[in-house]
């Protein structure tokens, strides 16, 4: 019996020589889900996108390290008439299938990407779009119905693809077998299992040093993630849980990416005339504001990564941020006093809906802002909704008058507005001169008087108070040491352009 | 027997059909799978379409007749999230569940037997009170549980395994021997109380007196009395096993239908979600159906006509 025991022990110390990793030039990316497809287009979920984008490319994108917008598949764009956009393509590349990246390839890709049947999760970019035309071999005209400020967002989305082996696979196929012209092409895949590229060696730009073979594997479980990240299965690991923080940092041969979200994490008070609550009074709103102590969920629930909104819903790099304007204080007894000015000296009890399951620690954060309200004698009755309702709840505006909220809209301010405008189907607020000023910003052309106008509408949602102002959510990732210069983006998006692997 | 087969067979056919009907009724009740397959900002009309694409801006019969009528084709339509027949999804990923469920169920029988007999031989020692404290234990512990402490174990500290992922033998480990751990424990416990039963038994006593040796005695006079609630016992848990996938397969990132299962539930993806349902249903009728045969083979007084 002793003897079998030290068999198996013995055995069982040989396994790890098994084990290793795939060896030098493989990164291991685990990421939450399999891929639904790979054509970028397909959905606007970042787990599809960070690995379809690595294969099929677009024209351009917005580096996070620097914020700037720079050029992929397209050198550059201009506006002939605020209408009008002539798009400048770059020379001599070509798809994996040897097809040409010209401009008949762009217009088959534009005019997929504006069709709502086959790209519905994009129909909110393309609402602008008209008709688009070849001028030349690399020379492409976008004509728009109307001036649309956003139009970087919707250039950076659009996916390149081959028209002759589109037409040959069609779309769900392709979602499957994608050819483009990233640095990477596609090799294998077994569904929920492993996706598999190898690197592009015709690619038409630089390749990411160190790395021959891209491994995406979806891992579901966040423990499973994070046990992966420490045992060198994985290279990159997305979307770890906060508390794996303090395990991460402790390991040398790894490293903590914590990425500011750009999910604006709030709680919606509706002042609509048909949600009758104690919200309706403006100072209401504002006292709300005092109540909370956003520091306090900053640190003890994110270990201090996440980062306050300061007071309004753009961030700092955004067009429009306001530098004026500041974050209401935690001061429980302003709060207290103004209830009182508004006639609640009492306070008084609001239903308070959030999701479970749906953000970062999501119930946790609803709790703590209950526990913080009943300080200052506001009673929430907590309602807790399964993520599935609450969307619908927040789409028919049945969540208000109070529900805790994340948004992440796509990285342009016209689009963080238009969420407040009296019209949206979800907005919390109705104010004539708020939507002037959105309507205005939705069709400014000049970036100058666009941030104006944006910094004046961050004003009025200050002083207005249709949310109470969070803080944005904190992505974390968690990396080999070996990858160096990997900055994943605000949206859960991730490049690997400039990124390199050491040995 | 072939008769019986046959009528057997029929029989499920109603059987089926419920389910069907039960797995299409609750699905469809929770609510509109548009606001979780599509981001909450698109255009109503962007919404609208992918209804019409799908047919879910039909009324709710018309959608049953036409499910049930596609589906006795064996066709559950696309699945919302991949755009891509269901039942390929669940075929493709068919393979790794088999293997996985196989591979913990043979584990389970092949210690849970033994133990059970062996407790039940050895009546009140210290191997039967190990045996009963263990299955207890195994019983006790919930499987999301135990598959996060393994990995934690076996996976990083001792570094022995892989943390989860599917390839060689060594990748099935961790997952197959969490899902078995509760089978084991209810195999170990039932095959005991049988045999402490059978071993009682006058035609016990005779075979002894016959002079067969202990091993015979217990083993193929004993064992093979006591396995027919035992049979039923293992057939019956296939339903569990394909409840256990779900949970185990979606901690060791096993690429299963239990896990495709569980994101199309998250996500509202019906005909997925109805074609795993079936599928585990026919399993689970099939095993049950093979064990009833089985009880002839083990015990010649059984027979079907």
């Amino acid at each position: 019996m002793k003897k079998i025991l030290q068999t198996i022990v013995i055995a069982m110390g040989l396994l790890p020589v098994w084990l290793m990793p795939a060896g030098a030039g493989t990164l291991t990316i685990a990421q939450n889900f399999d891929p639904q497809t790979l054509w970028p287009n397909g959905t606007t979920a970042s787990d599809n996108l960070n690995a379809g984008s690595v294969i099929v490319q677009s024209l351009f994108w917005e580096d996070p390290r620097d914020h700037k917008f720079k050029p992929l598949l397209a050198t550059s764009y201009e506006l002939e008439t605020p209408t009008s956009v002539l798009i400048k393509l770059r020379a001599g590349v070509k798809f994996t299938n040897g097809e040409p990246m010209n401009a008949d390839a762009v217009v088959h890709s534009i005019n997929i990407f504006k069709d709502k049947k086959q790209a519905p999760s994009y129909g909110l970019y393309t609402g602008a779009f008209d008709t688009v035309e070849k001028v030349d071999d690399l020379t492409v005209r976008l004509k728009l119905k109307k001036p649309y400020p956003p139009i970087k967002v919707a250039l950076e989305a659009i996916a390149i693809t081959p028209p002759k082996y589109w037409a040959e696979v069609g779309l769900e196929k392709f979602g499957q077998r994608p050819i483009g012209t990233g640095p990477f092409k596609f090799k294998s895949w077994v569904r929920d299992d492993k996706l598999v590229m190898e690197k592009n060696t015709d690619y038409w730009g630089k390749l990411p040093d160190g790395i021959d073979t891209l491994v995406f594997r979806p891992v579901p479980d966040d423990l499973a993630r994070t046990a992966g990240l420490i045992t060198g299965e994985f290279s990159v690991a997305k979307d770890l849980p906060v508390t794996a923080i303090p395990q991460i940092e402790a390991q040398s041969n790894l490293k903590l990416v914590p990425v500011s979200s750009y999910r604006a994490y709030q709680v919606g008070l509706s002042s609509l005339e048909e949600h009758k609550s104690p919200l309706q009074k403006k100072i209401v709103r504002q006292a709300l504001n005092y109540a909370i102590d956003k520091q306090a969920i900053i640190d003890n629930l994110f270990f201090g990564k996440a980062k306050p909104l300061n007071g309004q819903v753009l961030r700092p790099e955004q067009l429009g941020y306001n530098p004026d304007i500041k974050d209401y204080p935690y001061d429980p007894e302003k709060a207290k006093k103004m209830l009182a000015e508004a006639g609640y000296p009492e306070g008084f009890e609001i239903p308070f809906k959030f999701p479970t399951g749906r953000y970062a620690q999501d119930r946790e954060v609803s709790e703590a802002i209950a526990g913080m309200l009943s300080k200052v004698g506001v009673t929430a009755k907590m309602i807790s909704l399964e993520p599935g309702e609450f969307l619908r709840q927040l789409r028919v505006k049945e969540l208000a008058p109070m529900y805790f909220v994340g948004f992440a809209p796509p990285n342009d301010p016209a689009i963080t507005a238009g969420l407040f405008k009296s019209d949206w189907r979800y907005t919390t607020i109705a104010d004539e001169e708020l939507d002037r000023i959105i309507d205005a910003g939705a069709t400014e052309m000049d970036v100058t008087k666009r941030g104006d106008l944006y910094k004046k509408m961050n004003a009025i949602l200050h002083d207005e108070a249709p949310l109470i102002f969070l803080y944005y959510g904190s992505d974390i990732y968690g990396t080999t040491s070996k990858l160096k210069n990997f900055m994943p983006r605000g949206d859960g998006r991730f490049f690997l352009y400039g990124v390199s692997l050491d040995d | 027997m072939l008769e019986y087969i046959v009528r057997r067979l029929i029989l499920t056919i109603p059987v089926v059909f419920g389910i069907l009907v039960i797995s299409f009724m609750l699905t469809h009740l929770s609510g509109d799978p548009t606001d979780l397959i599509l981001p909450p900002d698109v255009t109503e009309e962007a919404r609208a379409a992918f209804r019409e694409i799908h047919g879910l801006d039909q009324p709710i019969w018309t959608q049953f007749i036409r499910f049930c009528i596609h589906a006795s084709q064996g066709d559950f339509g696309n699945s919302l999230r991949f755009q891509e027949p269901a039942i390929s999804l669940v075929m493709e990923r068919m393979a790794a569940t088999t293997e996985l469920a196989v591979a913990a169920m043979s584990m389970a029988i092949i210690i849970g037997v033994p133990a059970g007999v062996f407790a039940a031989y050895h009546r009140n020692t210290f191997i039967d009170i190990t045996v009963r404290g263990l299955s207890l234990l195994g019983q006790a512990l919930p499987s999301f549980y135990l598959a996060i402490l393994a990995i934690i174990v076996f996976a990083v500290w001792l570094r022995w395994l892989p943390t989860g992922g599917r390839g060689s033998w060594i990748h099935l480990i961790l997952p197959a021997t969490t899902l078995a751990f509760q089978l084991v424990a209810l195999i170990a416990r039932v095959t005991r109380s049988c045999m402490l039963d059978v071993l009682g038994q006058d035609y016990i006593r005779t075979a002894r007196a016959k002079g067969l040796s202990e091993w015979s005695v217990v083993w193929l006079h004993g064992l093979r009395n006591a396995f027919i609630p035992v049979l039923t016992v293992i057939g019956l848990q296939v339903g569990f096993l394909m409840g256990g996938v779900v949970v185990t397969e979606t901690v060791f990132s096993w690429p299963g239908v239990g896990r495709l299962a569980i994101q199309a539930i998250y996500a509202r993806d019906f005909p997925v979600v109805q074609a795993v349902v079936l599928l585990f249903a026919m399993i689970f009728v099939i095993v049950n159906l093979i064990v009833d045969l089985l009880y002839a083979v083990l015990d010649p007084r059984i027979s079907y006509r």
